[in-house]
This record gives C-alpha cells, structure tokens and sequence, in this order.
C-alpha cells in the first residue's frame, strides 16, 4: 500500500517537470489518433520498447553504477519462451510472460551471484562474455530453432487476438505497449524512493561505506540484477508477439545490449526521465536516418556513422547525459 | 595422433599472433585503465592496410607490415589527441561506450570505403605453401611466419618497455600516474604513446592475419572478445602475461580438433554428435567468465 502511494507519488518533482511530464503522457494517448504514418507508429512503438529496457537497465545501471552489457540475453530468454510455448503448446502471451520472467530471473541469479564480485570494467565485459556464451548456445539448439530461429504462424489465429497477444494493426500493440509503459513508469518511481533504491545510490557513490553501514551490498546488487532482469523480459516477450520472427542474431546480439545501456546513458543514467529521453531521441534519429541514407546507393553504414559520432560526443562532453545538461544548466541559474 | 598434434601445433601458431593482438589492449589498460572496445577495429584497419598494400603496389602482403606499423601508430595517435583524452575525466561508463562509439564509427567507415564483401590474400610468397615437420603434420607456411613475426614484435616491445628511457617512464606511468608527473614525465604523452604502441602492434597483427583469414567490416568484434580474454587471462597490464595467455586462448580454439581425435580414439558415439564445431569460440567466452570468477587478477596479473 504503501509502496503504491509512492508510485503515484510525483511530489517530489519541480512544477515544470510534471507539467512537461503530463503533457508526453497525453501525446502518447492519442498518438495513434493523429494521421501519421505506419512507419511512424512502428518508430513509436520501439521507442517504447527501448524506453522499457532503458528503465530496466536503469535500476542496475544507473541507480546502481553497475555496467551491465549483456542485457540481450535476457531479452531472448524472453521472446523465446514466449514463442516456444506459443508454437508448441499453444500457450497464451499472458502465461508465457510470466515464466519468462521467471526463467530470465533464475538465470540472472545464475550469473550474477558469482559476477558481481567483480567491479567496474571487469564486470562490463564479464556480462557481454555470458550474452555471447547463451547465444551460441541458442544457435545450435535445435528445439529453438537454431540460428534459423522461430516464426509465430500469425496466420492460424484470429485477429485480434488478445489472448496470445497476435494483431494485424500495429496500433493495439501500440495500446497494450503503452499500457506496460505507464506500468514501468510508476514502478520506476516506486523503487527510486524504496529502501533498495537509497541502498544502491550509496553503493554507487561508495561502496565501502555502504558496507560499513550494515547493507549488504553483494545481495542487494543480485536482487536489483533481477529486477532489471524481469523488466528486460517481459519487454523480449512482447517483442516476440510483436516481431513475430525471431532468431539469435536479432533478440541477442551484443549490439542490442550496447543499444539499451546506449539509451539510459544518452538520456542521463540513475534519473527517472533518463532513459525515456535517450530513447525518445536516439530510437527516431535511428529509424530516420536508416530511412534517409540507407536505402541510397554508396552511402552505406551512413546513418551508423553519425549514430556513433553522436554517442562520442555525448560520452566525451557531458558523461551524465541529456538530464546532466538539463540540471547543470538549473544549477547554473540558480546560483545566478 | 596426428590430428592432435596437428591441432596442437595449430593452437600455439594461432596463439601467437592472438597474444599480438592482445598486446596492445593490455599497455593501453596498463598505461590509464581504459578498456577499448574499438580495438578489434583496429585490428580489422590493420587487415585491409596490408591487403591494400598488398593490392595497390603488386608487393607481397608481408611488405605491408611496415605500412600498417605507420598507420595503426598514427592512428592510436590521432584516437587518443582526438578523443579518448576527453573520455579519461569523465566515469567509468562514459569510457566504455565511448570506445564503444568509436567502434561503430571505424566499422561502418570500412564499410563505407571498402564494401562488405570478404575480401582475402589469394596470391603471394608465402600464400598456399606448407611445410611439413612430420608425424603428419603440415603448417601453411603463413601461418608460420605470422607466428614469428609476432614473436619479433614482442621481442621488440618488450625490449622497448624494460631497457629504454621511455618505456621506463611508460612503466612508471602505469605503476603511478601522479607520481610519475611529479618527477617530470609528461604522462599526456605518454599516454598517446601507449596508445601509438597500442595501435601499431595490433594493425601489425592484423596485416599478418590478413594472409590466412578473409577481411570484412565487421570482423572485429570477434577478436575484441578474443583479446578480452587474452589480457583478462594474461593479467590486465602484463606483456609475458599476454604472450602465455594467447598461446593458452589458442589452444582452446582448437578443441573441437582435439575433441575429434578423443571421439575417435575411444569411438564413443555421442562425442561425435556433438557439434562442437559450432563451440570454436564459446569455449573463449567462457574461458573469460571462468577466469574472472576464480581468479580476477590473471596468471601475471600486477593491477587489480
């Protein structure tokens, strides 16, 4: 009850913030009802896809200081129970999500209770190391599909199918998308004001000291390590409904867990708005860019090129994001 | 027998050149702790300078070592004075994914300028001869003289690095940064040197690999992992370190060669229903998983 308060709780916010706040919230609404296009919806939707990794990656990564790339194998642990159960037993997107959640969460125990003994750079590179290892595991595991990968036979069911979560219009998933967003956002601002949400910022800011205070720092990284983990998933499950076709090159490939760390970074790392900003702004220039230069002969990797200058240049000029330059320009005025 | 030792032989040639990918990974993590992911792009660079090289002026593609010597140098010049300057003031985070950015960008220009086609050495001195040493076993003669060479280059940075005044300064660098500015070491230089070194060591890894492996775009990510697991294993900042490590990285690469002769040895059947070709390089993933868990420091490791 208390933890629900919390969640609706955006007091703590400056007026400008929650004005601008409702404001996103209300285009989101009736996004769909404008005229615009279906690229323009499909670029929506992943916008809220990677906005949902984002805050995902988010409570470990950001509020927790522990870089995390290899997110993408939660994504396929995801999407393939989903489309396995699917296929085989015919099991509803409703059921499936929840295991696995269950799944994807088990198997973060697996790796994180003895990989957050590392620190820093040992841990970044220790987590792609795991991604690629359940990669080649799903290449050649036949009762996935191997490297061929899945296909949701969409056609069998009648649309719309809420159940299995199967649609031929992109705008119910848009609306169910949505729906878990509002969902993540909430949960979000619940657990940045939770006792684990305090204990992570101090590990982050100190962890020796956080120690020294009685927390246990090692249980309290693997907890939050399944927290973004379960976040991760659902997202992988959707994105097998949605997708439709599925294979290990695309749900777990190491740019995808780059891509999610990407966002929150881009957006401002440990903020509640982060993630939501990187990827507001990083998911369209991606889309538009591959639609601009992509397709035109002898500019090709283009659109990837200005992608990676944008992210040197973020990482090079203000390390804390987006948000770091909302915030540095507020302390600015203030202390005028 | 002879699959197995041929497999062998395989792994520490292969071990050697991956050992010279690795150096220069592990001076740059030695020198100011920064990980880049760019450097299997580097690698990819150093390929396509000794193939063009090699293309452009009808040489031998051995010829183009010196070349790609030049170019990785000026290129981990340019890098450091360019950017990753700017990246050490800022956290941890802020490193690895601007060195992951660097990485898109140096690998969609490759893309951009030379096309995503596989692209090989098909004609040389060395290309297509093999010695025989015996007992079976055959070894392509590039492969040979790749492994010599990089035990020549590691012979001359490890020469560079104990017995001249400015691997000493670099060392100290390394051992303590500030007090190394204190007793007049100009550490920002020394930092571009590491990265010059960094550079050149892996661009002339990537010209000798160029005579026995196809170049695309998009083949560095494979040996950035590879030589993550080389420096983890080696000890993050330690040159034998790194050349002990390789040979052991190459060894594991060719276990599916010594899984075949044990399959075919005792005849037992489910060995060879396992397709553990596919596994080639899961079994170097996994290698850096085990090792970071058991013992993080490495086998040499100084730096933890």
């Amino acid at each position: 009850m208390e933890a629900l308060r919390a969640a609706f709780d955006f007091s703590d916010f400056r007026p400008t913030e929650r004005w601008v706040s409702r404001a996103v919230a209300a285009f989101l609404l009736v996004f769909p009802l404008l005229p615009v296009s279906s690229f323009a919806t499909a670029t929506m939707i992943q916008f809220l896809m990677f906005s949902l990794y984002g805050m995902g990656w988010n409570t470990i990564g950001g509020y927790g200081g522990q870089v995390d790339l290899g997110k993408a194998q939660y994504v396929g642990i995801g999407a393939y129970t989903t489309a396995v159960a699917l296929i085989r037993w015919d099991v509803p997107f409703w059921v499936s999500m929840p295991v696995g959640m269950g799944f994807a969460v088990l198997w973060s125990f697996a790796i994180g209770y003895p990989l957050f003994r590392l620190r820093g750079h040992y841990f970044a590179i220790a987590t792609i190391a795991a991604s690629l290892v359940l990669k080649d595991l799903f290449e050649v595991w036949d009762f996935v599909g191997a490297a061929r990968g899945l296909e949701i036979p969409a056609h069998r069911f009648a649309t719309p199918d809420f159940v299995r979560l199967i649609f031929k219009e992109d705008v119910y998933y848009y609306y169910v998308l949505l729906a878990f967003f509002f969902g993540g956002v909430l949960y979000m601002n619940a657990f940045r004001k939770s006792r684990l949400g305090y204990q992570l910022r101090l590990i982050k800011d100190n962890e020796d000291m956080a120690r020294s205070l009685g927390i246990n720092v090692h249980w309290a990284k693997v907890k939050t390590y399944a927290i973004a983990t379960a976040f991760v998933s659902m997202v992988g499950s959707f994105h097998a409904c949605y997708i439709k076709n599925i294979e290990p090159e695309d749900t777990m490939s190491l740019d995808l867990s780059i891509l999610i760390a990407l966002m929150a970074m881009l957006g401002g790392a440990g903020s509640l708005w982060g993630p939501i900003i990187g990827a507001g702004i990083l998911i369209p220039l991606k889309s538009y860019f591959k639609e601009w230069f992509g397709a035109r002969a002898g500019l090709v990797g283009m659109d990837l090129i200005l992608y990676a200058l944008i992210i040197m240049v973020v990482s090079a000029v203000e390390p804390r994001g987006i948000w770091g330059l909302v915030e540095r320009h507020r302390a600015r005025r203030e202390s005028a | 027998m002879d699959i197995l030792v041929s497999s062998v032989v395989a792994g520490v040639l292969i071990g050697m050149v991956l050992a010279l990918v690795a150096l220069g990974l592990t001076i740059i993590f030695g020198v100011m702790d920064i990980v880049n992911f760019a450097h299997g792009e580097f690698l990819m660079l150093g390929m396509y300078t000794g193939l063009l090289t090699a293309d452009a002026t009808g040489m031998d593609p051995l010829l183009g070592i010196p070349v790609a010597a030049v170019v990785g140098y000026l290129l981990g010049i340019a890098c450091y004075w360019g950017f990753i300057r700017f990246l050490l003031r800022g956290p941890m985070v802020a490193q690895l994914l601007g060195t992951f950015g660097l990485m898109l960008l140096l690998r969609n220009l490759a893309l951009l300028l030379f096309g995503s086609e596989d692209r090989g050495v098909n004609a040389g001195l060395l290309v297509g001869k093999s010695v025989a040493f015996g007992m079976g076993v055959i070894v392509p003669a590039t492969k040979l003289a790749a492994a010599a060479l990089s035990l020549v280059s590691f012979a001359a940075v490890w020469l560079l690095m104990n017995r001249t005044r400015v691997g000493k300064a670099l060392t100290a660098t390394a051992l303590n940064a500030q007090a190394a500015r204190y007793m007049g070491i100009p550490t920002e230089r020394m930092n571009a040197l590491a990265w010059g070194i960094g550079g050149a060591t892996v661009t002339v890894a990537g010209a000798l690999i160029v005579n026995f492996w196809s170049v695309n775009p998009y083949v560095g990510l494979l040996f950035t992992m590879i030589a993550f697991t080389i420096v983890a294993l080696g000890g993050f900042g330690s040159v034998p370190g790194a050349l002990a490590a390789g040979i052991v990285v190459g060894l594991l690469m060719e276990i599916p060669g010594i899984w075949d002769f044990v399959a075919y040895a005792t005849e037992w059947d489910w060995m060879m229903d396992v397709p553990v070709t596919s596994f080639k390089y899961t079994f170097v993933y996994l290698a850096y998983f085990v090792i970071m868990v058991v013992r993080p420091r490495g086998l040499f490791g100084w730096k933890h």
